[in-house]
């Protein structure tokens, strides 16, 4: 049974074998409420996945389907090759997985803690203590090994969490939320070791917050409501912010009105508005650029209103892109119908 | 079932790291050893006995004391094995892991269980003191406590079903509860309701109390055995589709 497993994994077409993970038409229905709704994509190897969503969107279901905790209704989950529901077994023990808020047997100590893990997940007798060193190196957790669980900090929980994740090797680790409650500095160690993670596993973390997979990820997953949104690359998401924002935001030391005058006309630009700010002589003029304008040409747009402003008088102080942070891209993706945007 | 062991190592570990454990291991022998002391002291006072009643037989069959005992361990004992952990939310690493829901359900039964043997391992002296001072049947004596385990195990077996059919600890240890004083009360009712009727008939054979005194004579009656097995089998099956409805619930 196992031989035939293993050949059948291995048989897989090459293209299949990049792919560690791949989810068709993926719905979970508890009683009336959808929670997902026909989600389907696919993570190749070594990708690190940012499975965004605002809150209720369906992102911590989604990853327990994956991780083997819930069943699909409907639906397929692969993963390394293995069907989450048939094989399920298999498929598990391809997967790490931290539950939100790091849920923990809170009475045992952090090295007793991950060598239960480490046996639960089938690690072999000899090499379980290599892999709990392992992963407590790997998470930052050697100072506190002889702690009890209970004692710890929730940062240093949260990174318990991950060291379980991790602690069998496999090939896929998926984190729900692994910065929620953590104070800046905890958050940034978090995802240090998320972007270390990357290196030697695919990794699927979810968040709601969106500089944390700018920080991060390589791909992102947009969830809303239950559906997938939007999915792909990063720099994907990050061109598609440049095109939905073509335009600039300069200071300028000056009068609004001249300020406008001197931006419109020059070729490239479809329009200029100027508005003042807090300091009384410094305004800030948004120069929008025409849609057919490609990335040279609203470069080169860029420095014929900086030299007409200076031309006429006006003092540039900053040029920045106005296109907005990923941040306004996410809310339009989200709120793509009205009810939510009113929700 | 690869699980089974490093689950049940856990269990046994959390058992006897939190005082919960010792609370009741010390309330449990301090009853028994009570309940030793005043029956030996009430034998040693009537010389001639005409009964056929011994020591032995008066400690494990013929007294309330045993179930009562129960009634107040068994649902502190069995409480928290699942509703705490759907509660604290650790079930989800649980069944991240490749287990599946009968290695889980085992092994949190047979942790439990043991515990219970453990409790009752130092009663085990009381039958040493009898056997040096006067005669004791060893095979009674075997039969005595394969009823205990009998009890207690269908007993625990109720317990952690009724844990894994709520989330909360009160809740399981109410129902817990409940449901051995259902069969406490069906018991008595042996000695309440005519002789001959369909309800006396159910009584008697649910009676615990009847039970215990035909295992603490040496009786080994099969129906009493079937009975505690279906008891123990019936709630472990229930727990074990229960782990199994949260993943498709």
């Amino acid at each position: 049974m196992l031989l035939r497993r293993g050949r059948r994994a291995s048989l897989l077409p090459a293209r299949y074998k990049a792919l560690v993970i791949r989810v068709a038409h993926l719905t979970k229905r508890y009683g009336a409420h959808l929670a997902v709704d026909d989600v389907s994509f696919e993570v190749g190897r070594g990708e690190v996945v940012g499975l965004l969503g605002p809150n209720g969107a369906g992102k911590t279901t989604l990853l327990r389907t994956l991780a083997g905790v819930l069943g699909p209704t409907a639906g397929e989950i692969t993963v390394a090759g293995y069907d989450a529901v048939r094989d399920s077994f298999e498929a598990r023990r391809h997967i790490g997985y931290m539950p939100e808020a790091a849920a923990l047997y809170v009475e045992m100590r952090v090295v007793e803690y991950l060598r239960f893990r480490a046996e639960l997940k089938r690690v072999p007798r000899g090499s379980r203590r290599a892999y709990v060193d392992e992963a407590m190196a790997r998470a930052g957790v050697i100072d506190v090994a002889n702690k009890c669980i209970a004692h710890l900090s929730k940062g240093y929980r949260q990174r318990v969490g991950i060291a379980d994740a991790i602690v069998a090797r496999p090939p896929v680790v998926i984190l729900d939320e692994p910065t929620a409650g953590l104070d800046p500095n905890q958050i940034r160690h978090a995802r240090a070791l998320v972007r270390e993670l990357g290196r030697s596993h695919t990794v699927i973390v979810s968040t709601h917050i969106l500089s944390e997979v700018e920080a991060c990820a390589t791909h992102v997953l947009l969830l809303h409501r239950g559906k997938l949104v939007a999915r792909g690359p990063m720099a994907a998401l990050a061109s598609l912010r440049h095109e939905r924002g073509a335009s600039v935001d300069l200071m300028v030391r000056g009068e609004a009105d001249r300020a406008e005058a001197a931006a419109r006309g020059i070729r490239g630009v479809q329009s200029a508005s100027a508005h003042g700010s807090e300091d009384a002589d410094v305004i800030t003029l948004r120069v929008t650029f025409a849609a057919d304008a490609d990335a040279g040409a609203r470069a080169s747009a860029t420095e014929d209103v900086v030299t007409a402003l200076v031309a006429s008088g006006l003092g540039v102080r900053e040029v920045r892109p106005a296109a907005g942070s990923l941040e306004e891209v996410f809310a339009q993706l989200t709120a793509a119908d009205p009810a939510s945007a009113a929700a | 079932m690869k699980a089974f062991w490093p689950i049940y190592k856990r269990e046994l570990f959390v058992f006897f790291a939190t005082p919960l454990a010792w609370v009741l291991v010390v309330v449990f022998l301090v009853v028994q050893g009570m309940h030793f002391f005043l029956l030996v002291d009430h034998f040693s006072r009537e010389v001639d006995v005409a009964s056929d009643e011994t020591p032995m037989s008066a400690f494990f069959g013929n007294t309330v004391l045993l179930y009562l005992v129960l009634l107040v361990l068994v649902p502190p004992m069995t409480m928290r094995m699942f509703a705490e952990e759907r509660r604290s939310g650790t079930i989800e690493s649980l069944m991240s892991a490749p287990v599946s829901s009968a290695a889980v359900v085992l092994a949190k039964y047979a942790a439990v269980v043991t515990t219970y043997v453990a409790m009752w391992l130092p009663t085990a002296l009381y039958l040493v003191i009898l056997g040096r001072t006067g005669s004791l049947d060893w095979r009674t004596a075997a039969s005595a406590y394969l009823g205990v385990l009998l009890v207690g195990a269908a007993y625990l077996a109720i317990g952690l079903c009724a844990s894994a059919l709520t989330q909360s600890q009160f809740l399981a240890m109410v129902w817990t509860a409940l449901v051995l004083l259902v069969f406490f009360v069906l018991g008595i009712g042996e000695f309440v309701t005519r002789e001959g009727t369909v309800m006396n008939a159910i009584c008697a054979h649910v009676s615990v109390w009847s039970h215990m005194n035909d295992f603490a004579s040496g009786m080994v009656d099969s129906r009493h055995v079937i009975f505690y097995a279906t008891l123990i089998a019936l709630p472990l099956f229930v727990s074990t589709r229960a782990v199994d409805a949260w993943r498709w619930g």
